[in-house]
C-alpha cells in the first residue's frame, strides 16, 4: 500500500511538502494540531489527575486542574478492599486471552478455507460472514443466556468466552480469509505437486508468512474482548466472576458512587493492557483492516 | 523443507489431528466447566453466604465487617462470607441468581426488590423460624411489610423513613429560623429562593430523582402531596390534574436551579457533609454518612442538621415512605439454621443494634419495645423526631409486582419533565399511554 | 484435477481435492451455529411470546400480539431515531475530522510521527473508561467542562449535560466522536500515503492548490478507506452498548435510548424476554434486507 522508495528520498520529498507550504499554511497547520493534540490527550490527562487526588477534593463542587493534596491512595484502595479489583482484572485477562487463542486456532482453518476452498456454498459462506459481523449481538444475550443456564456454564470463563466466539469467530474467519488472500498461491501450488496435504500446507508454507496477520487479528480480539461489556454483565452473577468494564459499572453505582478519585485509578488500571496491546499492533492495523477493502468482501 | 510423499491429497492424519483438537478443547471445557462451580459445603463448620450493599458503600463497610467479626466469634461454628453487591443491582442480581441455581444464602433486601425476588418463588418462609416470644419483641408494622400472599418471607432488619433534613448554618446565612423548617410546600419554596439567591453555590435540594424503583419510592409521597396517584394495580392513573401539578412543581424545581436533575441520593450526601446542601429529601441514613465523611461529632451534627416531615402540598398530606432493610433467606441454602442465627443476631442483638443499627446505619431497630441502651439512643434530638413525628407518617407505595413494571414509565416521565421543555400536558399523557401499556395484559 | 471448463456443466458440491476446505470450516461453524444459528431460531420463537422471566406466570403464546405492539411503541420509534442519530452523526463527524487531520499532518514523518501517535491514543481507551470519564468531566458541578467553560466566560451558571433532554445525546456523541475520529484518522493517514507522487507532482504542474487539490486530487484516493472504515463503524456503533449504558443508561427519559439499550432494557431489567425478541427479529430481518443490498451493491461496482 505504502509505495516502496528510498527512506531517504521519501523523507526529502515530505519534507518538501512541508516547507514547500507557505508560513501561513504550516502556522494553520501547527496550530490544527496542537488543538487536535490537546482534544486527544486532555480528557486522559484529567483521568490520570483526579486518580491521585482525595476524594473529597475529586468531588467537590469547583474542581481544580492540579491536586491541592497528591495522594496514591486510590491505587492502594484498589488492592486492598472488598471490592475484588484484582480478580476483575485476572477475569478480563483470562477471557480475552482465552478468546485470542481459540479465536486464531479456529480462524486459522475457516479462513484458509474461504480463501483456498472451491465448493458451492463458499460464495454464500461469506455472505453470512458478513451479516454475523453486523449482528446485533444485544438480541443474541436472552436466548444465549438461556442456553448457558441450561448447560449450567453461567457465571464460568468458559461460558462467557462462548459468548465472546459469537463475534470474534467471524471476524477472525474474516479477517485471515483477508491476510491469506494475500499470499500468492504458487508456493502452495508447487508444495501441492511435492505432495504435501492441504493442512501440512496451511502450517508450514502459509502461516509463517501470514504471522503479522495473526498477530493483528488476535490483538484485535483481545481488545474486543477486553471491552465487551454486555455479556460479562448479564451472564456473570457474581462479583468475583467479573471482568473489568461490568465490574467496573456495577461497583460505580456502589463502591465507587461519589468517589470519582477511586473510579479514575481504577479506569487508569483498566486502561494500561489495552494501551499496550494496542501501540503493539497499532502498525499492522491499516493493514489488517483495508485489507478486506481491496480485496474486495 | 522436508519431502515427504502421502497418499494424494487425503491428509488423513491432518482430519484426525483436528478432530482431536476440537475434543480436546471440548473435554477441556467440561472439566473446567465442573471444576468452575460453586463449593459445596464442608461437614462440620458452616459458612453462610451473605449478600448486602452495606458491605459495598464505604460509610457502613467497617461497621458490617466488625459486627460479622462478633457475630463469628458468639458462634465459633458459622462463618460468613460476605458479598458486595450495590444497592441498584441487589434486586435483579439476587433474581437471575435464584433462576440460575446459585443464589446466597442469606440477603439484605429493601422495597420493591423484596417482593420481586419473593415472586421467583426462592424465598424460604420464615414463620417456622419465629418463636412467639420474638415475634412479640418485634413491631407488629414491621412485621406485615415483609409479608407475600400471607407467608412471612423477609425479617425486618431496620427502619428508615426518609424525612426533610434541613441544615440550620445555611438557613441562618439566608436569614430563615433554624428552627422553623418549612411546614407546606409554598413555605419550601420560599425558603429555597431565599437560600439560592444568599449563596448561589449551594444546593438548595438534594432530591432522587433516578429511574429505579428507589427513585419512584422517594418521590411518591411528593405525589401523594399534590394529589397524584399514578396507578394502582393494574390500572393506570397518571393523566391527572394532581400528576401534572406535581410534575409542574418538579419542573420549577428543575428550572429554578433548586436541584441537581438525575442524581442519586447517595450522590448528595458527601455535599451534604462538606455544607454543600440545604435541604435533603433523605432516610435517617444521612447522619451515618455525614458524620463518616467529616467526623463530625454527635453533638456538633445536632447542632448543624435537623429532621422534620413531609412540607404539606395542595392535597395537604405530610407523608414519608417506608424504606427499611430486611434479611431474606433463600429456599437453595443448606445451612438455614446457621442462616437464621445470622439474620436474627443482626436484626435483635443488643450489640448489633447499639453498634450497627444506630452507629453506622443511623437507623432505627425494629423493635416494638426499647430498654436499656437503645432506648437511651432513640432520644437523641434526631431520633426522638424519628419516632415522634415522622415514623406515624408513613406509608407504604404500592410494592407488588406491576410496581416493577410502573416505575419506569413514570421516573422517565419525572426526568422529560424536570431535563426538557416538553409540555407537561404532553408528558403525562405520554406516561399514562406507556404506564398502561406497560401494565396492562 | 478436472477442469470444469472443459467438460462443461458437471456440478460439483465440492471441488475434487477440495474435501479438506468443508473440514477446515466445521470448528467454526458448528461453533457459531451454537452460538449464533440456535439463539436466532429462538429469537424467532420467543417473539410470539409472552414471557417474563422472573415472573411466575408461564409463557404463553401470543403470536403477532407483540409486534402489533411494536409497531404502536413510541419508544420503539425514539430508540429508532436516536440509534440513526447517534450512529451516522458520531461516523461522519469522526470522518470528516480524521480525514482533515491526516491530510493536514501529511508531511509529519521522522520525529514528528510521534505526534500521530499521540493523536491515536484515545482509541485506545476501553469504552467503559471513556464512558465514566465523560460522565466525569460532564458533572454539573464537579465536572471540569463547566468549570472550564465558566473560567472562559462562555456561559454564566452550570449546565447539566447529561442530565437535560437536549445535551445529553450530543454529549454521548461528543464522547464517541472522541474515541473514534483516531481509527479514521489511521486509515485516511494510510490512503494519503499511498497517493502515488505522481499524480501529486502533475498536479501540482498544473497548478492545482489547495481545495482543488484536496478534492479533486486526493479524495479519489480515500474513498476505499472512507466505505470501508465508515461501515466497519456504523456496525460498531450500531452495537454501541458500553458507552451509551454507563454515560446516561439511556437517560434522561428515554433520550439516548438506541435500540441496542431499549433491546438491553426490555430484556434485563424488565425481564420481558417475548418482546425483546419482537425488536430482535425486526433489526434481524432489516439487517439480513441492507446486508443484501451492500454486497449487490459492492459486487457491482467495479474497483
Amino acid at each position: 500500500m505504502t509505495q516502496r522508495r528510498s527512506a531517504g528520498a521519501s523523507r526529502r520529498r515530505s519534507l518538501a511538502r512541508l516547507t514547500g507550504r507557505t508560513p501561513v499554511e504550516r502556522v494553520v497547520i501547527a496550530v490544527a494540531v496542537v488543538i487536535a493534540l490537546l482534544w486527544s490527550l486532555a480528557p486522559i490527562y484529567w483521568m490520570l489527575i483526579t486518580s491521585f487526588k482525595t476524594e473529597l477534593e475529586a468531588t467537590q463542587l469547583d474542581p481544580t486542574l492540579w491536586p491541592r493534596h497528591f495522594t496514591p491512595e486510590n491505587y492502594a484502595k484498589l488492592v486492598g478492599q472488598t471490592l475484588p479489583f484484582m480478580s476483575f482484572l485476572l477475569n478480563s485477562v483470562i477471557t480475552a486471552f482465552g478468546t485470542a487463542l481459540i479465536t486464531i486456532a479456529f480462524s486459522i482453518f475457516s479462513g484458509y478455507s474461504l480463501s483456498r476452498g472451491a465448493y458451492r456454498l463458499r460464495g454464500l459462506m461469506g455472505y453470512l460472514i458478513l451479516i454475523v459481523r453486523m449482528l446485533p449481538l444485544v438480541v443474541l444475550i436472552a436466548p444465549l443466556y438461556l442456553l448457558l443456564l441450561r448447560v449450567r456454564l453461567l457465571n464460568t470463563y468458559v461460558g462467557l468466552i462462548i459468548g465472546y466466539t459469537s463475534f470474534a469467530l467471524p471476524f477472525g474467519a474474516w479477517m485471515m480469509k483477508n491476510f491469506i488472500d494475500g499470499v500468492p498461491k504458487e508456493i502452495e501450488e508447487a508444495a501441492l505437486v511435492d505432495g504435501y496435504t492441504r493442512t501440512q500446507i496451511l502450517l508450514r508454507v502459509v502461516l509463517p508468512l501470514v504471522m503479522p496477520g495473526i498477530f493483528t487479528t488476535a490483538a484485535f480480539v483481545f481488545i474486543d474482548s477486553w471491552n465487551n461489556l454486555l455479556y460479562p454483565l448479564t451472564f456473570m452473577n457474581t462479583m468475583s466472576k467479573q471482568t473489568l468494564p461490568a465490574g467496573l459499572l456495577l461497583s460505580f453505582t456502589g463502591q465507587f458512587k461519589t468517589d470519582w478519585g477511586g473510579m479514575m485509578a481504577a479506569s487508569t488500571v483498566t486502561t494500561i493492557p489495552l494501551m499496550v496491546a494496542f501501540f503493539a499492533i497499532q502498525r499492522s492495523m491499516v493493514t489488517g483492516l483495508t485489507a478486506g477493502a481491496l480485496a474486495g468482501e | 523443507m522436508k519431502v515427504r510423499k502421502t497418499t494424494a491429497g487425503s491428509g488423513i492424519t491432518a482430519k484426525l489431528l483436528v478432530l482431536a483438537g476440537i475434543m480436546a478443547m471440548l473435554c477441556g471445557a467440561t472439566v473446567f466447566a465442573s471444576g468452575s462451580g460453586e463449593q459445596g459445603t464442608v461437614a462440620a463448620a458452616a459458612t453462610v453466604s451473605f449478600a448486602n450493599w452495606a458491605d459495598a458503600e464505604q460509610a457502613t463497610r467497617p461497621g458490617i465487617q466488625a459486627t460479622i467479626s462478633k457475630f463469628e466469634a458468639a458462634n465459633p461454628n458459622i462463618t460468613v462470607k460476605s458479598e458486595a453487591i450495590s444497592f441498584s443491582d441487589i434486586g435483579h442480581t439476587l433474581v437471575l441468581r435464584v433462576k440460575s441455581g446459585n443464589p446466597p444464602d442469606v440477603a439484605e433486601i429493601a422495597g420493591n426488590d423484596t417482593f420481586d425476588v419473593a415472586a421467583t418463588g426462592g424465598l424460604e418462609p420464615l414463620e417456622s423460624y419465629v418463636t412467639p416470644d420474638l415475634k412479640s419483641s418485634i413491631n407488629p408494622a414491621d412485621l406485615e411489610v415483609a409479608k407475600y400472599q400471607g407467608q412471612l418471607i423477609a425479617f425486618p432488619w431496620t427502619d428508615s423513613p426518609n424525612a426533610l433534613w434541613y441544615n440550620k448554618d445555611i438557613m441562618k446565612k439566608a436569614g430563615l429560623d433554624p428552627n422553623k423548617p418549612p411546614a407546606t410546600v409554598d413555605e419550601l419554596m420560599t425558603d429555597l429562593a431565599a437560600i439560592h439567591s444568599s449563596q448561589p453555590d449551594v444546593i438548595p435540594l438534594g432530591l432522587d430523582t433516578t429511574n429505579r424503583t428507589f427513585g419512584l419510592a422517594v418521590n411518591w409521597p411528593w405525589m401523594v402531596t399534590f394529589g397524584a396517584k399514578p396507578f394502582s394495580g393494574t390500572t393506570a392513573t397518571a393523566d391527572t390534574a394532581g400528576m401534572k401539578a406535581y410534575l409542574s412543581w418538579m419542573r420549577e424545581l428543575a428550572q429554578k436551579g433548586y436541584i441537581l436533575t438525575g442524581k442519586k441520593i447517595g450522590e448528595f450526601r458527601p455535599l451534604a457533609a462538606q455544607g454543600k446542601v440545604a435541604f435533603i429529601w433523605d432516610q435517617n441514613v444521612l447522619q451515618g454518612v455525614i458524620q463518616s465523611v467529616n467526623h463530625m461529632t454527635d453533638s456538633q451534627f445536632y447542632a448543624t442538621w435537623g429532621v422534620a416531615p413531609q412540607p404539606k402540598g395542595p392535597a395537604g398530606t405530610s407523608n414519608v415512605v417506608a424504606l427499611g432493610h430486611q434479611l431474606i433467606m433463600f429456599k437453595n441454602s443448606s445451612v438455614k439454621q446457621a442462616g437464621w442465627e445470622l439474620i436474627k443476631y443482626l436484626a435483635t442483638s443488643p450489640d448489633a443494634i447499639v453498634d450497627y443499627t444506630f452507629k453506622y446505619e443511623s437507623s432505627l431497630p425494629p423493635l416494638a419495645h426499647a430498654t436499656g441502651e437503645v432506648a437511651k439512643l432513640l432520644s437523641t434530638p434526631v431520633n426522638k423526631a424519628f419516632v415522634d413525628q415522622i415514623l406515624p407518617t408513613m406509608i407504604i407505595p404500592p410494592y407488588g409486582s406491576t410496581y416493577a413494571q410502573a416505575y419506569s414509565p413514570i421516573m422517565a416521565g419525572v426526568q422529560q419533565a424536570i431535563t426538557g421543555n416538553t409540555p407537561i400536558d404532553q408528558i403525562a399523557a405520554s406516561i399514562q399511554s406507556n404506564l398502561s401499556s406497560a401494565l396492562g395484559g | 484435477m478436472v477442469d470444469l471448463r472443459k467438460t462443461g456443466h458437471r456440478r460439483y458440491f465440492v471441488k475434487p481435492g477440495h474435501g479438506w476446505s468443508i473440514w477446515m470450516m466445521i470448528p467454526t461453524v458448528a461453533v457459531l451455529v451454537i452460538v449464533i444459528g440456535y439463539p436466532v431460531v429462538r429469537t424467532f420463537l420467543l417473539s410470539r411470546l409472552k414471557y417474563n422471566f422472573i415472573s411466575s406466570a408461564p409463557a404463553r403464546v401470543v403470536g403477532a400480539e407483540n409486534y402489533l405492539h411494536l409497531a404502536n411503541d413510541p419508544i420503539f420509534w425514539q430508540a429508532l431515531l436516536n440509534t440513526a442519530v447517534y450512529t451516522l452523526g458520531s461516523v461522519a463527524i469522526a470522518m470528516i475530522i480524521g480525514a482533515a487531520l491526516s491530510l493536514l499532518t501529511e508531511g509529519f514523518i521522522g520525529r514528528l510521527r510521534v505526534v500521530k501517535a499521540l493523536m491515536l491514543t484515545p482509541w485506545a481507551v476501553p469504552f467503559i473508561v471513556v464512558a465514566f470519564l465523560f460522565r466525569y468531566m460532564f458533572e454539573e458541578r464537579s465536572g471540569i467542562v463547566n468549570e472550564l467553560l465558566l473560567r472562559a466566560g462562555l456561559i454564566h451558571e452550570h449546565i447539566p449535560w447529561l442530565n437535560s433532554a437536549m445535551r445529553a445525546m450530543p454529549s454521548v456523541m461528543l464522547a464517541n466522536i472522541w474515541t473514534q475520529t483516531p481509527f479514521f484518522f489511521l486509515i485516511f493517514a494510510a490512503a494519503v500515503a499511498g497517493i502515488p507522487q505522481e499524480v501529486v507532482e502533475s498536479a501540482r504542474m498544473d497548478r492545482a492548490k489547495g481545495w482543488t487539490m484536496i478534492w479533486h486530487i486526493k479524495a479519489p484516493f480515500m474513498r476505499g478507506a472512507a466505505l470501508v472504515g465508515g461501515l466497519l463503524m456504523v456496525i460498531s456503533n450500531f452495537n454501541d452498548f458500553a458507552k451509551i449504558w454507563a454515560m446516561t443508561e439511556g437517560g434522561p427519559g428515554y433520550a439516548t435510548t438506541t435500540l441496542v439499550v431499549y433491546v438491553y432494557r426490555m430484556a434485563f431489567t424488565s425481564y420481558d424476554f417475548g418482546y425483546s425478541a419482537t425488536i430482535g427479529v425486526v433489526w434481524l430481518v432489516f439487517l439480513v434486507v441492507f446486508a443484501s443490498v451492500y454486497i449487490r451493491a459492492m459486487q457491482g461496482a467495479p474497483r
